[in-house]
């Protein structure tokens, strides 16, 4: 079958029910979304799948003939960051990096879908995506301002404002 | 090493039907939010896999006072339905996920060891649907309670129900997108005034709660006749005492909802 | 020095946004095997047979080892603080946890390994286990560990962290009030996104790379060299790019295993947990069971305090006896107690050995010191701002193993927080300082335990 990622197309050899992910990293050496859990608790596999983002860890690939994956080196490189990307370094949203691909790709969708900053909508988005290092108030801002639209000075990153009940809890 | 699985893609349900069979060997992927762990951890090594996407399995359908949906609809395509299915399903998971799992998938989930599974079974219960399937013997339609009773070796096709005049859905918070619902309450009335509850989490599968279902008009009552019906366990997200201290609330709450919607 | 107070970028920033970071699993070097494991199925057994000579010849396979292969089987990791070696790399006679790591197979696919596990065989002499730490000193507990039941080997072969000071008996005789509590912090899991993970490679030169997720590169390096009985110039680790660790990752739980394996199939090889895996087998933080009896006046002075922590070392002691010691220094907090009995004791149990997390040690004694602070307030009818301003640490003032402290913070903090908090304090307490104590706030019972904080 064919897969088309990041606008190229692909003639698999894998198995039908392999993980999308094992095809990717496997098959296809495209090693940003990872293994976290292989059971779709944690979002670190996430990709798009046709603008959607999914979990590649539960998605079979015999499911996806002509379907388009895009991964994070498919929205955008060093030297043409996409802004989500931008977003992400400029408010330092990424420490260890092991979530920030998955992460992305569904703030990335949540932004493209005409989400907006608001903190709720954007918990319920990206609900499904751990991450043990920062405490996500920064990857919340860094959403909440690519869905502004704000312009980002890579040079520099951002003073955070702080959030408080980020969960929404009363 | 497990040989090589046959994997089947039928493109129409009748093809499906076929390829089912009466279900001897096969492995169901409907959504795969279920199978696919299985199968990455060794724990499932199939001879037989039916993948469903592309059968013609999905979508919502409504005739008049019917609604119908496909056994392969992903839930996100139900979580505006009126309570209690919409919330039901906006209550499962997370987005992605919900975009990935179906109505089937989830209806038909076998209990699981440490986190109940299958949340939609106690809406439709509520909803009083019936399922239709396929499997030895041919199709069948049938009430949810008694496919939920013997599902093995039957492929489910779709299921209707009869819009509910109202509707609610009240459940334990999950602590987090990826937990499992330790504990829901579903209620429904319908046009003709018949109320109808069904629980989650307070047993094997989802079950209606006949005890509050004759208590309907007083929700505090409702809600304490309500452990006459259930059996609670312990498991990795709650315990029998919690749930059985727990159920009470959610039904009273329910009801009240219920009463309230009229 | 432009970089001071600047809001600088991070120096990876742009490779983990475009997805270009290379963690240990994204290394790929052609030609490498899968890992899996045999693991213990129980918390405790003696071992009558392992037999694996199915997974030897199985389709695939081209290495497995056990305990046989290790050079040196048993090194304190620790050995340099004085711990003793106590924990074998790979079991051998006896199983004392679940999931404690018993054979390793490398093979040509992850379903290969896991068929080659499969088909090991174990036979087991199922064994009553110890998973209460409160039990560990019942005259008919199980003995379940080489050195008994609790750890041994401090200074002097003391078999628990003791520190004494002052007269405690005076204290509680003095006392007005005893106050009592019972602190128990249950285990915590690391969880890293990223799961345990290394990848070695045989060089043609003879050196092993081991491309590691630890946390310590150097650390890890002479524990690899210890166990292989190398020299260090045959190892070279490649590493510090880590997903996550928050102190998971410094057991070096992967990387001799590996290179053992490398060095026999003459192959890379590659270990990667999976989740499940390091829920179940993982080291975690620490349990710990704390009791505390504090005897006080009915103004709020803490005349000195009686202390018993049992610390959950899990099945071996790793880094524990370091973690009680960091503990034992740390629990009167950042509060003046003059007279002090503490006893702590690493005790076993037939769980998952405990390591570092964040703080490890401290965390514990610091949750269980302010949880009782409140707790004084409370049974003596108290604001507890006023009674932890009262009792604060001044400079001047000395920690439980006899540290003057030249510049504590504790009283300009409460007071922040009192302030943060919207909490009105009264005006004495508000006028308090961190500076050394006189008057009204050195009481008969704190003069003795004051020191120069010049001679420091």
């Amino acid at each position: 079958m064919n897969l088309t990622v990041n606008g190229r197309v692909y003639e698999l050899e894998s198995a039908s029910l392999t993980s999308l992910l094992d095809v990717l990293r496997e098959e296809l050496g495209i090693t940003s979304p990872k293994a976290g859990c292989e059971q779709g608790g944690c979002g670190a596999c996430t990709v798009l799948v046709d603008g959607a983002a999914r979990r590649s860890c539960l998605l079979p690939v015999g499911v996806l003939n002509g379907a388009e994956v895009t991964t994070v080196e498919g929205l955008g490189s060093p030297d043409n960051l996409a802004p989500i990307q931008q977003a992400f370094t400029h408010h330092y949203a990424a420490q260890c990096g092991f979530c920030t691909s998955g992460m992305m790709l569904a703030a990335h969708a949540y932004v493209e879908s005409g989400g907006t900053d608001d903190q709720q909508a954007i918990t319920e988005a990206l609900g499904g995506h751990v991450c043990r290092c920062t405490g996500y108030v920064k990857i919340i801002e860094a959403v909440a301002a690519a869905a502004r639209g704000d312009s980002f000075d890579l040079a520099t990153t951002a003073a955070s404002p702080g959030m408080t009940n980020i969960g929404g809890v009363k | 090493m497990a040989p090589a699985p046959e994997v089947l893609s039928p493109t129409s349900p009748a093809e499906a039907a076929q390829a089912f069979g009466d279900g001897t060997g096969v492995t169901v992927v409907a959504g795969g939010t279920i199978v696919l762990p299985e199968l990455t951890y060794g724990r499932l090594r199939p001879e037989k896999a039916l993948l469903l996407s592309r059968a013609g399995l999905s979508g919502v359908s409504v005739d008049g006072p019917t609604t119908t949906i496909g056994a392969a609809t992903p839930l996100a395509d139900l979580t505006g339905l009126p309570a209690p299915l919409g919330p039901c399903t906006a209550n499962v998971a997370d987005l992605e996920i919900r975009g990935q799992a179906t109505l089937g998938g989830n209806v038909c989930a076998g209990g699981g060891a440490d986190a109940p599974r299958g949340d939609v079974q106690g809406a439709l219960l509520a909803l009083g649907a019936t399922a239709r399937s396929t499997g030895a013997g041919g199709e069948k339609t049938e009430p949810l309670e008694a496919f939920l009773d013997h599902r093995d070796g039957r492929l489910l096709l779709d299921v209707s129900f009869e819009q509910p005049a109202a509707g609610a859905f009240v459940a334990l918070d999950r602590p987090h997108t990826h937990d499992y619902t330790a504990l829901a309450v579903s209620a429904a009335r319908a046009t003709d005034g018949t109320v109808r509850v069904a629980a989650t989490g307070a047993g094997s599968h989802g079950q209606r709660l006949p005890s509050a279902e004759a208590k309907a008009n007083d929700p505090a009552a409702a809600g304490e006749a309500a452990l006459a019906d259930v059996s609670p366990h312990d498991d990795a997200l709650a315990s029998a005492w919690y749930r059985s201290k727990t159920l009470p609330v959610l039904v009273r709450r329910a009801l009240a909802e219920l009463k309230e919607a009229s | 020095m432009k970089a001071v107070g600047a809001r600088l970028p991070r120096y990876d920033g742009v490779e983990h946004v475009t997805g270009r970071t290379t963690f240990v699993d994204d290394v790929r070097v052609p030609g490498t095997l899968w890992v899996k494991a045999l693991r213990s199925p129980v918390h405790r057994a003696d071992v009558k047979r392992l037999d694996t000579s199915a997974a030897e010849s199985a389709r695939g396979v081209h290495a497995v080892i056990t305990w046989q292969d290790v050079p040196l089987l048993e090194y304190g990791h620790l050995s340099g603080l004085g711990i003793p070696a106590d924990e074998p790399l790979l079991a051998k006679d006896d199983l004392r946890y679940k999931g404690q790591p018993i054979a390793l197979v490398a093979a040509e696919s992850e379903d290969a390994a896991q068929a080659a596990v499969e088909a090991m065989t174990l036979d087991l002499d199922e064994k009553e286990p110890l998973l209460d730490i409160r039990k560990a000193f019942d005259p008919d507990a199980p003995v379940i560990h080489q050195w008994g039941n609790w750890y041994p080997h401090f200074e002097a072969e003391m078999d628990r962290r003791q520190i004494r000071k002052g007269d405690i008996e005076k204290a509680f005789a003095d006392a007005d009030t005893i106050v009592q509590g019972v602190y128990r912090p249950a285990a915590i899991e690391h969880v890293p996104i990223e799961t345990q993970v290394c990848l070695v490679v045989p060089e043609a030169s003879g050196r092993l790379t081991i491309y590691t997720c630890t946390q310590a590169l150097y650390f890890s390096m002479g524990v690899v060299a210890a166990h292989l009985e190398l020299p260090l110039n045959k190892l070279k680790l490649v590493g510090g790019t880590v997903g996550g660790g928050f102190g998971g990752k410094v057991d070096t739980a992967t990387e001799t295993m590996c290179a053992l394996l490398a060095l026999k199939s003459g192959r890379p090889v590659k270990w990667r947990w999976t989740r499940e895996e390091e829920f179940l087998c993982s080291s975690t933080r620490a349990p710990w069971h704390m009791e505390i009896a504090d005897a006080v006046t009915s103004d709020g002075w803490i005349l000195g305090r009686k202390m018993l922590t049992l610390h959950d070392s899990g099945a071996y002691a790793r880094f524990s006896p370091y973690g009680l010691t960091k503990h034992s220094f740390h629990h009167t907090g950042a509060y003046t107690i003059p007279n002090l009995e503490f006893d702590g004791f690493v005790v076993f149990t037939n769980r998952v050995p405990t390591t570092a997390m964040r703080g490890f040690g401290v965390t514990s004694v610091s949750f269980a010191v302010e949880t009782h602070m409140s707790r004084v307030a409370e049974v003596l009818d108290l604001d507890p701002y006023e009674v932890r301003l009262k009792n604060a640490n001044r400079i001047g003032d000395t920690s439980p193993n006899g540290v003057v402290y030249t510049d504590p913070s504790t009283v300009p903090t409460i007071q922040a927080i009192a302030d943060a908090m919207g909490h009105e304090l009264p005006a004495d307490y508000r006028a308090m300082s961190r500076h050394v104590r006189e008057g009204a706030l050195l009481p008969q019972h704190l003069v003795a335990q004051v020191g120069n904080p010049e001679a420091h």
